[in-house]
């Protein structure tokens, strides 16, 4: 008797077991938004409201809408792309985006009834980070450079190419892997734009998007992936975005910017990148190889979308106060947390801009005061 | 006869009793049916949508040429999904040869040499390989299992560098190898748990007829033992490859992401189930629609690797030998039915 059930309970358990794994491994895929395109906005308790999109932005929002702005914020992570469509189908009060809004995305928007506004709310980077024992951060690359060593061309840390910029480095003979990201990522996006846009080699072979055919490498999945691929690998070279660059202190090149000059990836030369950048009416502006003396090349922007008359497109009106409350604070008081997470603030010009942007919302006429 | 044991209720037959009894009869046999029913219209529901959703990609590319074509380009958005079929169909048989042997032989130890003691604690323990979450297999082989293994992977691949599978590329943390390896480790328990099932049902005078007649151990297992088994070990097997196919999370971590044919063991990969949750979070469009119809790619190619496991299960069990094989193979039959593909 005994000892049958002592093997009824590891059968059992077995069942269990086995049911939970097949269980997980079905369901363990990425997580997506959920857009069911439904036409009740997406409202929940005042003071507190839904957003969706880009992932770069993910940190700062969280922080932000965690009370210190006065509104509770369930901000999803999935993508720019995911969150713009999730703000087309009213399935969140906000969308963020990194890149611009294009016009097929802002009719879709403002066939809800009003139409869109897109407001710039911080700056990023991306680094280019490697692992070269014995040799610090600050290695001088050009864009023509990291596009050669990306398509295969620069094979090695003391090619000539790169003795050429750092003369007094002494560079050893390590092989260079490269690391990408295996994911589609705004972070690909900025990167391949800024090297498409320096070199036409790598636009004809490689192009730009957020999703490339890279020629060699090695793939990996999100921005921790890379970072860690990078501190795994000796001799490895891989694009990190700047905050997470910054909070674990990875050694970083100094890239060269349109106007000839060697600049780190700092947040004074993140800001400083936005500087003189032409911004169009609708204020959907793309940084890329921007001039300026002190300007860092590879620099990306992020921007949070809202219809303009929040209520005429489905959003109750405390909703409609939540949400321009939330902005308000993010351009306001935010900007000066930011270097905190370092993130990089707008320069004045831009911010004025978001501001009045923010100011022009309105709830079916009127203007909304979050006060 | 003990009252104790017999039904309580109306012990009337059933043609005495009125009519309103034999109600909770056809509510059982309608509401099971209605239940059968509702799971065949889900299936059937889940694989119209997925080809609706696939239909402007097939549209575009055909059928056939989208499943057989050999260009996963996302930037010109052309969508070919030979090379992520058969980096799924190289993993996945990578992971067979890996794990097949090693799960047969826990199997073998613990149905035939392993002392009866420990039985229990030995088999709880390859079970709880099956607990281990799918992410967690993943982050383990990227961050401690593939460094330690490179130099080894180098030193094969410098050795074996005129061999066309084995060299001849550049060795990568993220590869086919590792991606095999770990799918191998967590196929382990499903192929090891229905090897026991199996052996266990081999018939005690078979084994001591065998070794009645001078046999060593190894010969009894040899010849009683494993091709009783057979058609149950394939029927496993075949439930382990179902589950590598379609496994996710592990695979999208360790494959990296080279859709291109012409794969060498220690070089990337990548896969259907791979490409779609690398890039379903910012697809539009096309591209949408192209991860879609490779969603429906992997489901038919799941649906084939069942059906072939039922064959082969089924033939097996009913084949020429005159012993009687029934249990085995019906019980490789049964759980291949009853998992699905084990996903």
């Amino acid at each position: 008797m005994k000892s049958r059930n002592m093997v009824a309970l590891p059968a059992a358990a077995l069942l269990a077991m086995g049911l939970a794994a097949c269980g997980n491994s079905g369901s363990s895929s990425s997580t997506s938004a959920s857009t069911s395109g439904s036409t009740t906005p997406a409202t929940t308790a005042s003071g507190s409201i839904t957003g969706a999109g880009s992932t770069f932005a993910a940190p700062v929002y969280m922080q932000w809408g965690s009370g210190s702005s006065g509104v509770t914020v369930n901000y999803q992570a999935v993508g720019s792309g995911a969150g713009i469509t999730a703000l087309e189908t009213k399935t969140a009060d906000f969308g963020a985006s990194d890149p611009p809004l294009k016009p097929a995305d802002e009719a879709a928007i403002a066939k809800n009834g009003s139409p869109a506004v897109q407001v710039p709310m911080f700056l990023g980077a991306i680094t280019v980070s490697y692992n070269l024992p014995g040799v610090k951060t600050g290695l001088k690359l050009d864009g023509k450079t990291i596009a050669d060593i990306y398509l295969g061309t620069v094979k090695t840390w003391n090619a000539p190419e790169i003795k050429a910029l750092n003369p007094g480095v002494t560079l050893p003979s390590t092989a260079i892997t490269t690391i990408h990201r295996s994911d589609s990522s705004g972070t690909t996006a900025g990167f391949t734009g800024f090297l498409a846009a320096v070199d036409p080699a790598f636009m004809t072979k490689v192009g730009s998007g957020k999703d490339v055919n890279w020629p060699g490498g090695t793939g990996a999945k999100g921005n921790a992936g890379v970072a860690g691929a990078v501190q795994q690998t000796v001799g490895s070279v891989g694009y990190v975005e700047q905050a997470y660059a910054l909070q674990h202190n990875f050694t970083y090149a100094s890239v060269k910017n349109k106007s000839g000059a060697f600049v780190a990836p700092s947040l004074a030369s993140t800001t400083a990148a936005a500087t003189g950048v032409t911004i169009p009416a609708n204020l959907g502006f793309a940084i890329t190889n921007p001039t300026g003396p002190g300007a860092y090349p590879i620099t990306s922007q992020t921007f949070i979308v809202v219809n303009q008359d929040l209520c005429k497109a489905g959003e109750s009106a405390s909703t409609a106060t939540g949400v321009v409350k939330f902005l308000e604070y993010g351009l306001g008081a935010g900007q000066s947390i930011l270097s905190a997470a370092d993130y990089a603030g707008l320069p004045a010009a831009i911010l004025s801009k978001a501001k009045a942007a923010v100011a022009s919302l309105q709830c079916n006429g009127s203007a909304i005061s979050a006060s | 006869m003990e009252a104790a044991s017999l039904p309580t209720g109306d012990r009337r037959s059933l043609l005495q009793r009125s009519p309103v009894a034999r109600l909770p009869d056809r509510i059982l046999k309608y509401g099971l049916t209605t239940l059968a029913a509702l799971i065949l219209i889900l299936i059937v529901y889940f694989f119209i949508r997925l080809t609706g959703q696939a239909g402007p990609a097939f549209s575009k590319f055909g059928v056939f040429g989208f499943a057989f074509g050999n260009n996963w380009n996302v930037n010109i958005d052309h969508y070919g999904a030979l090379p992520l079929v058969v980096g799924t169909l190289v993993t996945s048989i990578l992971a067979l040869i890996i794990g097949v042997p090693v799960a047969v032989a826990t199997a073998l130890y613990v149905t035939e040499l392993c002392p009866r003691r420990i039985r229990t604690p030995v088999t709880i323990l390859i079970e709880l390989l099956a607990a281990v979450p799918s992410v967690v297999y993943g982050l383990w082989g990227l961050f401690f299992l593939a460094p330690k293994l490179q130099p080894a992977e180098k030193w094969v691949a410098a050795k074996l560098s005129f061999v066309p599978f084995f060299g001849g590329g550049s060795v990568t943390i993220p590869n086919d190898f590792i991606t095999g390896l770990v799918l191998a480790i967590m196929i382990l328990p499903i192929v090891s748990a229905i090897s026991r099932e199996v052996m266990a049902t081999v018939p005690a005078d078979q084994k001591e007829a065998a070794l009645g007649l001078g046999a060593t151990r190894w010969e009894m297992i040899r010849l009683a033992v494993i091709p009783y088994c057979r058609s149950g070990i394939v029927g496993g097997a075949m439930l382990g490859l179902g589950r590598a196919i379609g496994e996710t999370i592990a695979v999208t971590i360790l494959i990296g992401d080279e859709p291109v044919l012409g794969h060498h063991l220690f070089g990337q990969g990548y896969t259907l189930a791979a490409v779609v949750a690398n890039e379903f979070g910012e697809a539009t469009g096309l591209h949408r629609s192209a991860l879609f119809a490779a969603g429906l790619v992997l489901f038919v190619l799941t649906l084939i690797v069942n059906g072939v496991a039922r064959y082969f299960v089924t033939r097996a069990g009913r084949g020429t030998r005159v012993l009687p094989t029934g249990n085995a193979g019906g019980a490789a039959a049964t759980a291949v039915a009853a998992s699905g593909a084990g996903v």
